[in-house]
Parts: C-alpha cells; structure tokens; sequence
C-alpha cells in the first residue's frame, strides 16, 4: 500500500493540493486535507463541476454536512462506482479513501505527458532557446543607464552598432585543384603581398560580414549547382566539366545575339552618340572571344579617335602657353584668354569638321559596299553568260556532219547506260552487306542507349536515396539531440523512473509468490493423497484384522477380548481424527475473526462514533440557538 | 553546421598532423580568433614563429578557412558537442578538438559580442517626462477648451541620447499605452513557449 500512496501523493501535489512533506500515507490525511484533495482533483478533471466547490470545509456542522453531500454528489457524477456519501469525507475509512482517491487520480488528464512526447523539429528547439533567453532578459530589473553594471551592458544599454557591410574579399585558391594551373605571378602575389583575410578591410564588423556573406555564396552556389546537376546535367551525359563548358557557350550566345539586337536600332539611328554602338560592339567581339583584339581597335572607335586627337591638342596648347608665361600680367591674360578664344574656336571647327567627316565616311563606306555588291552580282551574271556561250558553240561545231555524230551520241549514250547498269549492280553488291552492318551497329547503338538510360535512372535513383538517406540522417540526429535536451530538463522528475522499477520489482515478487503458492497447492494436494491413501490402507488392514480376529473369537475368550480392544482401539483413534480437524476449522474461524476485528478497528467505527456523536449535539446547539433567534426575533 | 567545400578543404589541412605539429596548430587557431577581433586588421597576425616553415599560400587558406568556421560556429551558438562533432568528420584528433574547443570557449564571448553589434536598431527608451496642458481657445475658434499632454521621452541610441517630443489628446495617450501594454505582453507570451 506504501508504493499505492506515495503516487497518490505524488499525484496530488501536481495537481496542487497543499500537502506537507511528512504525509506519506492515506492513514494521515485529515478530513480538511480529503475535501482539498478531492475538490482539486474534481476541478482538474471537470472546471465547471470543481468550481462550485469550495476547497476549505467551513466551520459549521451544518454546512459541513452539505458540502459533504455536494461532493459526494460531484464524485458520482464523475463516475465514481464506489459507496459514496458524506460520511466518506467526514468521518473517513483509510481503504473508502484510497479507493476514491486512485478512482480520481486514474481519471486526471494525461495531455501534460502527451504534449512532451510530441516531437518537435528544429524550429521548437530554436524557439524554446528564444523564449528561455527572452524570459532571462525580463528577469533582469531595469536599470537607469548610470547605474547598470557591465553584464546587463549587451542587454539593456546599445553598443555603437554597424550596418551589415559587405566587401569583395580577394581569398587564395586552393592549389590541390589540379586543373587550375596558377601563374607563377598569381602564386608570388598570393604569397608574398597578399594580406590575411582579416587585414584586408579596415573595420572589423565589414570583414566579420563579408567572411559570412562569402561562405553563404559559395554554399548556395554548391547547392544551386548540386540541385541542377541532380535534375538536368545528369540526363545530358556529359561530365560536368563538358556540361559546364555548353552552358557557359549557350549563355554567351544568348546574351551576344541579345546585345546585338538592342545595338543594332542603335546604331542606326544615332550617329550623333557612336560611343554606345560602338562599346556594344567590342563587348560583342569581347564575347566572341577568339576575334584579334587589334581589329576591334581599328574599326569601332571614332569615339576614340577624336579623343585622343582633342586631348593632344589640349596637351600642345599647354605647352604652348608655358613659355609665354613671363611676360606682363595684364598682357598675359588678355593674350591668354585670346588664345583659349581662338583655339576653343579652333576645336569646335575641328570637331565639326570630324563629325562631317565621319558622317561622309559611313556614307562612302555604304555606298563602297553597296558597289561591291553590285559588282558580285554581274560577275556572276558574266560567268553564267559564258558557260551558256560555249555550250551554244559546241552545239554549232557538231551541226555540220549531223548524221555522223547523232550515231555517236546514240553509242556514248548506250554505253554510259550499260556503265550505270553495272555501276548499278556492282553498287547493289557493295550495298547488301553495307546496310547489313548498318543496321548492327544500329542495334548495338541502341541497346548502349538503353543500357546507358537504365543506368542513369539507377544513378538518380541512388542519388535520391542518398540525399533521402542524408535528411532522415540529419533529422534523426536532431530528434537525438532534442530528446537529450528534454532528458536533461525532465531529470528532475526522478519518480517516473523509480515508479517503474517499483513497478517491476512487485511484479517480480508476484511471481515468486504465484511459484510459492502452487508449490503448496501441489503439497496439500500431495498430503490429501497421502491421507486418502492412508485410510484407505486403514479400512483394509481394519477389516481383514476385524474380520481374523472375529474367526478366532468364537473359539478362543482371550481372543474375544482383545477384539473387543480393537473395536474400542478404532473407535477411540476416529474420534481424535475429528478432534483435530473441529480444532484446525476453529483455529480458521478464529483467524477470519480476528482479521474482521483489525479491518473494524481500521475503520475507526468507536472514533467515528463519537465524533458522530459530537457532531449531532453541536447540531442541535446550533439548530436550539436558531430557535432561540428565531424566537427573539 | 554546413561548410562550403573551401572552408572543409581549408579545415582538413590544418587537421592534417604531417603539416601541423600541435604547437603551430595551437598558434594558428588562436591566432585566427585574435585576428577576428583586433579593431584594425593587423596584417602580421600570422608572422609567427611557430607558423614561419609553413607555405604561405596554404597558410592563408587554412586561416580564411578556420575564421569562417568560427564565425559560423559562433552565429549559430554551437556548443561544444556540435563543433567536436563537425571537427570530427573534417578528421580532426580528439586532442585537437579539446584544443580548438578551449580556446573558442575563451574568445567565443567577444566574438558574439562582435556579431551583435552587426545590424541596425531603434533608439531605446530610457526615461519620460509628461505635462498636462490645457488649450483654451486659438486664432480661429474662441472656445476649444480642451486638454492635452505634451510628452518627452528621453531615448537613447548608440550612446548618445536624444529627446523626442510630440503631443497627443487623451484618446492617443490612451492608444499609445494600450499598444505598449500590449507590446510588453507580446513579449511576456514569447518567453513562454
């Protein structure tokens, strides 16, 4: 029964009963602490039915008497089967008690246990970590800024803080690349010049930021490729170095057939502003890649060419002005500013005249090509005219001896048909076997295909598998790492683990004593078959005797007595059997009786009794002294 | 913790014990927490003795390597057991992973306190000063007669304070305390998940 109380006791104080630490046993809760018990239980259990009583039993008999009765009310609307009325909780009986109170405990709701065991991901574990560390920070009283000390510091006062900056960082590359072959230039730098990481900003929060913003790149780009190669790289076939090469040529293809399409429109309408279509021009040749740089430079740039020229114009004029400089001051601004008249008039005419010239240039150089085409073309319309003249002049050279020649046209004729009929069958003979291979290899090629296509499905295949495998890896390591955060909180709650090993231990006491009792079942079953055995040989062994003795009697008188002897021998010896088994069912009554004595006393009944007792007359006190009230009254 | 190929190749090496003896391997990690946290980048961080036969280049790598991984390790509040675990699949020694851990667990608070200080926030408030005032009439209406708070909330950002004042009617006072209730209540919620 210990282990039976100490859970209920257990029980209650989470349910919020205010039990002191020395009640450790059903045997000690008083009426006040059963009602309190019993009331908070039943609020627990249902709000509406537990708030409506009060959990302090007041001090009238009266109204003792009715809470009683209201209780005992709540317990079977509950579903409590048990004998229940009010003087279970007034004037109680340790087992009623226990009974009741294991009934309520049983029907307490386990969502509490339910709700830790659900599992939770990654995100409840972070947000558990905040709320713990927000419930820290409220912990903490506030402080005027004079008075707060360093450790509140980072919470309660603002640091200077700085914006998330980020800056390129120049980072060596690793040299375990092997196709990556670094110049010798690029490795002295990296040795020799190029400074840590950390020294390469000068704040220190921009380098913290740059170093983070530079390692979330390069994992996204590793997961964007990882995701793309998985989907489409995969089911081209090539190898990744291949698959990056095309996509890299298919990328600049596009955007150079898009750059030429928005310079075009440009370049034709405004001659005014060059500078555009022709930077757009050498991006184009930039992206071509293998077209010689020196062309670039010779054909786009008018742009550059007026600038150079102005530039060293200015260059000259400066010279110029130089050693002029000693003459007289007022002179030498008149004559200097004269000077920048002249020559800004210079350039602006040398400027005009470059835009005239460049326009007639395109002019020339459209004209130029369109001549050019031109010329193509009647080219080719001369070389056509020719073959038809000479044609015309064979024809002409074979018209005299007519005849003649029709029949030796017939005869090249039939010739070259035999020829091709030869050809023909000599081609076929070639053919057959041609085809033949032909369609081998076809089938080979095929079969390869579909080799090569089985195999890719089971490589991405695997690599589903693989990346499955690794989720659940993870996750499961982060299940782990949650329930051993939970293990390490729930370790104050030491009774669930020694409930268990109770638990365990009664059931293995159970069993020894489940093994004892059939041990003495098979021995009392053993003992009755002895006995029965044994009265069985009495019977016999008493017959044959009695009926040997009773031949002898007859003739013999000594012999008649001693049969006597022997009847009066069983007779007597039957009796003491009785005996011992009237002695053995009193000694059974006696035991019955003496444990409905203890189970009486254990009630409490005398107690009770008199408690009733006082109960009636302060009952009648209090209904005399209403009388009296209302008689006064 | 996920680690970008560099970083991992960058870690590997610094475990591998052939290039690092434990005396260089100690003065490399240290080395790269100080080099986080010293206000101006000091670009002789790594010109030590202990680190003076190893090739510059790879030198460099192994430090851009083991800063990232401090950093990540500090953002994301790693303990103890996360790094071991992380360090031990990157082929590090059990030794060198008490090592490394001892010395993150000496700067890791300064650390935090650096990534704190990245980002923006909201002047704070820290006192309030109020005055009821009565508005009687003005230029256009004879009668107004009606009440109104001026209010100063002394606030404080980045160390230097600043007031701010504004006036507002009952109704608004009423608002702004109501929202500021429940503003401290939102924040009681949040501690308790």
């Amino acid at each position: 029964m210990e282990e039976v109380d100490k859970i209920l006791i257990h029980a209650l104080k989470q349910v919020g009963t205010d039990l002191s630490e020395e009640t450790d046993s059903v045997k000690q809760f008083s009426s006040e602490l059963i009602v309190e018990a019993v009331v908070r239980c039943i609020r627990v259990i249902d709000p509406a039915l537990g708030n409506a009583l009060p959990t302090l039993l007041p001090h009238g008999m009266s109204a003792r008497f009715r809470v009683g009765m209201s209780l005992a009310q709540a317990c079977q609307d509950i579903g409590y089967k048990g004998e229940i009325g009010y003087q279970t909780f007034l004037y109680s009986s340790e087992p009623e008690i226990r009974s009741l109170l294991m009934f309520l405990v049983e029907k307490l709701p386990r969502e509490r246990f339910e709700a830790s065991d659900q599992p939770s991901g990654k995100s409840a574990v972070l947000q558990r970590a905040i709320a713990a560390a927000i419930k820290a920070q409220l912990a903490v009283p506030w402080l005027p800024p004079n008075c707060r000390l360093p450790k509140y510091c980072e919470t309660q006062s603002l640091l200077a803080s700085h914006s998330f900056h980020v800056q390129p960082l120049s980072l060596p590359h690793c040299t375990k690349d092997p196709d990556k072959k670094h110049l010798k230039e690029v490795k002295d730098y990296q040795r020799n010049v190029l400074s840590p990481v950390t020294a390469q900003l000068s704040s220190r929060t921009s380098v913290v930021s740059s170093i983070l913003e530079q390692h979330t790149a390069e994992l996204s780009a590793a997961q964007e490729w990882d995701s793309e190669w998985n989907s489409q790289g995969l089911l081209s076939r090539l190898t990744p170095q291949e698959y990056r090469s095309r996509k890299l040529t298919r990328l600049r293809k596009r955007i150079e057939e898009q750059l030429r399409s928005a310079a075009l429109p440009s370049a034709e309408s405004a001659c005014g502003v060059p500078a555009s279509a022709s930077d757009l021009s050498e991006l184009l040749h930039a992206f071509r890649g293998s077209a010689p740089s020196d062309h670039v430079l010779t054909k786009s740039t008018h742009f550059t060419h007026t600038q150079k020229f102005t530039f060293t114009q200015e260059a000259a004029a400066v010279t110029h002005s130089i050693p002029t400089g000693h003459q007289l001051e007022g002179d030498v601004q008149l004559r200097q500013q004269e000077e920048l008249a002249a020559l800004q008039e210079q350039f602006q005419q040398l400027c005009t005249d470059v835009e005239h010239l460049s326009a007639d240039m395109k002019l020339m150089s459209v004209t130029n090509a369109q001549v050019l085409d031109e010329l193509k073309q009647r080219e080719l319309a001369n070389v056509q005219n020719e073959e038809k003249m000479q044609v015309k002049k064979k024809t002409i050279d074979l018209l005299p001896d007519a005849d003649g020649n029709l029949l030796q046209l017939q005869a090249l004729v039939e010739a070259s048909t035999k020829r091709v009929v030869n050809l023909a069958s000599q081609w076929e003979k070639h053919r057959a076997p041609l085809i033949d291979e032909h369609r081998r290899l076809k089938e080979i090629c095929s079969s390869q295909d579909m080799e090569s296509s089985r195999k890719l499905s089971e490589i991405k295949s695997l690599h589903d598998k693989i990346r499955v495998s690794t989720e659940e890896a993870k996750k499961k390591e982060e299940t782990y790492k949650q329930l051993l955060t939970e293990l390490e909180n729930l370790n104050q709650d030491v009774s669930r683990s020694a409930y268990t090993q109770r638990i365990l231990e009664i059931v293995s006491n159970i069993k020894k004593q489940k093994e004892e009792i059939t041990k003495i079942l098979s021995d009392t079953k053993e003992l009755q078959k002895e006995i029965n055995n044994l009265t069985g040989k009495l019977d016999r062994t008493f017959a044959v005797t009695d009926e040997l003795v009773f031949k002898d009697a007859k003739k013999d008188e000594s012999v008649r007595k001693s049969y006597k002897y022997l009847a009066a021998l069983h007779e007597n010896c039957n009796h003491l059997i009785q005996t011992i088994e009237d002695t053995g069912t009193i000694l059974r009554e006696i035991r019955d009786l003496e444990e409905q004595i203890e189970a009486e006393n254990g009630n409490k009944t005398v107690a009770n009794l008199e408690r009733i007792l006082d109960d009636y007359k302060a009952i009648r006190q209090e209904n005399s002294a209403l009388a009296a009230k209302v008689r006064e009254g | 913790m996920e680690l970008s190929e560099s970083v991992q190749r960058g870690l590997q090496a610094l475990a591998d014990a052939s290039a690092f003896d434990q005396s260089s391997f100690q003065a490399l990690i240290d080395a790269s927490h100080r080099s986080l946290l010293s206000s101006h980048g000091d670009p002789a961080v790594l010109d030590q003795p202990e680190l003076k036969q190893i090739d510059q280049i790879l030198l460099k790598q192994i430090h851009t390597a083991a800063t990232t991984f401090i950093l990540e390790a500090v953002k994301q509040n790693a303990d103890k057991s996360t790094i071991s675990s992380s360090l031990e699949e990157l082929t590090f020694s059990a030794e060198r992973i008490e090592i490394f851990c001892s010395i993150y667990q000496k700067y890791k608070k300064e650390v935090e306190h650096l990534l704190a200080s990245i980002g923006r926030r909201p002047a704070q408030i820290n006192d309030v000063s109020w005055r009821l005032q009565y508005h009687m009439k003005n230029g256009q209406v004879d009668k107004v007669n009606e009440p109104f708070y001026s209010i100063s909330l002394n606030s404080e950002k980045e160390g230097c304070s600043e007031d701010i004042n504004f006036t507002c009617t009952m109704e608004q006072l009423q608002d702004l305390v109501g929202k500021l209730k429940d503003a401290a209540k939102s924040v009681e919620k949040a501690s308790q998940m």
